[in-house]
């Protein structure tokens, strides 16, 4: 009974975990209409980014962090700038069609950059896991949950109450309409990659604390991406609560399935549970409807 | 559009695929030097071009798929799979003939991707092309999963070479022919295809779907057929691959491979036989100058060893996409077809 409670609340906290990097996703599509592709390898980027901070220049981490923090920033800023920004008012096809190849040429980038040797990461959260009675938290994961519901409500509350937040979500709807209604598509957009970017590094301080750090931690994008459409893509809030189910299911599938079955179900349920809700909802729990007109 | 003098006097003449006598001596030419290829071209060329033609019937189903029909697919490396998987286990554990693997290696490949097309009835746009990463995954989940004896598991399958009549098809010459012959019958297919009632639909889905179901479209089944028709021709190109590679593991099908595959039909040009063809020939090229080049640059800057390959492969590709989604989205068959059509009206502008 305590293993199956200790293994709900790990499962809530990496669903958790999930939820932040499905964040970039959402954030960028709520501000631009564009659905990124190449999330994991902005989350690598923000792990090398804070690698290279830490580790290479010896700066504490009070400083290496709000540095890497901005860098990202400004990765974000001119992949945007790179591409993005011509394509506006071309289809959506086309956007995502370029995410699609950022994702291999970013890839690239970073093996042609750093090689794919396996690198330490640095001990941003303390290793010791929190124990409560019998139970036991990892202290990363924990901490990063806090920050998952801080950034949703945030986020959240900047999207559906600022005025620049309802800006962007009007782009999100039609690019055409927004700019001729006056509002800075690109602006926007560019906004909306810089925070992509800023959350994907946050992502990989809580993913990669005191591990390693090898190209092949982008697997988390692909992850994160069942999170983001059981949501709804528009929808920041509804993240907390796909991430949890979809992190409790795996964790009970990976604990109580897999040694029945001997195979590794768990890796795969995030997407049965997809393909299921894209079926008897194609807008996720909290997405839009939309109505088409001819 | 057609040169001066030619035009088509009855709906049949309209739907010729091949309009001027011009083209069709073109055709006659370079088949014979398709079938002459392997006494006039080294063995490494021939490697090149049984490559090229197999991505070509797998780019080809691409093409429908995603091109014609406006389906984005990311998973034509995991339909290849199956078939690659279906046409290695019958022919290891069944002895059938290639004559029966081939298209049942096309067929089981084209019930899953139906499987994944069935989607569409309620999901459209970029939804689908993560129904198909999803593809991707399962595929590899269940290959390394289910008991090795029927999958191979992580070791991969080894198939025993293709035999007709007592002749073993060992060799890149004699693979040749069975790839030519093969990848003629599935282009040609191919533009009997797109020139048809199905063609027609799959373009009316694509330019606006809930139009093309007000002029009472099927639009749901429209696009299951996509994908089981571009799936059956990954399947045959898998079946190929498995019959030339004569090994077929999981991590020959990645979704990076299927990535390239759509990298070939953007460079050639969105909706157009033609262009994924020519895409194939192009970015099978860069391929082989890095896989010929990369070596001699991974001396010299060491650290990265063998991973260089991979590593520029996907810069050089993801640069392409983007470029040319960039500045061509059309693709270079687009390019050609407005030079070709401004120096048939020469000297008049139109």
């Amino acid at each position: 009974m305590l293993y199956f409670i200790n293994d709900i609340i790990t499962g809530a906290l990496i669903g958790l975990l999930y939820s932040l990097v499905a964040m970039g996703f959402v954030v960028i599509y709520r501000a631009s209409k564009v659905f990124n592709f190449a999330q994991g390898e902005l989350v690598i980027i923000g792990g090398f980014i804070v690698w290279f901070t830490t580790m290479q220049l010896g700066l504490s981490l009070w400083l290496s962090i709000p540095l890497s923090l901005i860098l990202a920033g400004l990765v974000g800023y001119a992949i945007e700038r790179i591409f993005l920004t011509k394509l506006i008012g071309e289809s959506v096809f086309s956007m995502v069609m370029v995410t699609v190849g950022l994702l291999i040429l970013l890839r690239g980038l970073v093996l042609l950059l750093f090689g794919p040797a396996v690198r330490p990461f640095p001990i941003i959260f303390p290793l010791k896991p929190l124990f409560l009675g019998d139970m036991l938290i990892p202290m990363n994961l924990l901490l990063g949950g806090i920050i998952t519901i801080v950034a949703a409500v945030g986020l959240s509350w900047f999207f559906n109450r600022t005025r620049s937040g309802l800006r962007m979500t009007a782009v999100a709807e039609d690019h055409v309409v927004a700019s001729s209604m006056g509002i800075s598509v690109k602006g926007s957009i560019a906004f909306a990659w810089v925070l992509g970017a800023i959350l994907s590094t946050i992502g990989a301080m809580i993913f990669l604390s005191g591990k390693s750090l090898t190209f092949l931690a982008s697997d988390i994008g692909f992850a994160a991406l069942p999170v983001a459409l059981f949501a709804g893509l528009e929808s920041i809030g509804g993240l907390i609560l796909a991430g949890v189910i979809i992190g409790v299911a795996q964790s009970l599938t990976t604990n109580y399935l897999d040694p029945l079955i001997g195979g590794s179900l768990g890796s795969v349920v995030p997407y049965i549970i997809m393909l299921a809700i894209l079926l008897i909802r194609p807008t996720g729990l909290f997405g839009w409807r939309t109505i088409e007109r001819v | 559009m057609d040169p001066s003098g030619i035009f088509p006097t009855s709906y049949r003449s309209d739907r010729r695929i091949i309009r001027t006598r011009w083209q069709a001596l073109a055709l006659i030419l370079f088949m014979a030097l398709m079938v002459a290829a392997p006494f006039l071209a080294s063995g490494r060329i021939i490697a090149i071009l049984n490559m090229m033609m197999i991505s070509a019937v797998i780019a080809v189903g691409l093409q429908i798929c995603t091109g014609y029909a406006g389906q984005i697919n990311l998973g034509q490396a995991a339909f290849m799979g199956v078939g690659a998987y279906t046409a290695s286990i019958l022919a290891s554990k069944t002895g059938l003939t290639f004559l029966l693997t081939i298209p049942l290696a096309g067929f089981s490949a084209a019930l899953f991707g139906f499987l994944f097309g069935l989607t569409a009835a309620r999901i459209k746009g970029f939804y689908l092309a993560l129904t198909t990463i999803a593809a991707q995954f399962i595929f590899h989940f269940a290959v390394l999963n289910l008991p090795s004896s029927w999958m191979g598991g992580s070791n991969g399958i080894t198939v025993p070479p293709a035999e007709l009549f007592g002749l073993r098809f060992v060799g890149e010459t004699t693979q040749f022919y069975m790839n030519l012959t093969v990848s003629a019958i599935m282009i040609a297919g191919a533009f009997g295809i797109v020139r048809s009632r199905f063609g027609r639909a799959f373009v009316a889905v694509r330019d606006d779907d809930v139009a093309a179901g007000i002029m009472g479209i099927n639009v749901a089944a429209t696009k299951a057929n996509a994908f089981l028709i571009g799936a059956f021709y990954a399947g045959v190109g898998g079946a190929l691959w498995a019959y030339l590679i004569r090994f077929v593991g999981v991590d020959q099908f990645t979704l990076f491979n299927s990535i390239f595959f759509v990298a070939m039909i953007i460079v050639g040009g969105m909706g157009s036989i033609m262009g994924a063809l020519v895409g194939v020939f192009l970015i099978r090229i860069i391929q082989e100058v890095i896989a010929t080049v990369g070596p001699n640059i991974a001396d010299s800057v060491s650290f990265l060893g063998g991973d260089i390959v991979f590593a520029g492969m996907n810069v050089i590709l993801g640069g392409v996409i983007a470029l040319f989604m960039i500045l061509e989205p059309k693709g270079l068959m687009h390019r050609w077809n407005i030079l070709k059509s401004s120096y048939r009206i020469w000297p008049f502008p139109y």
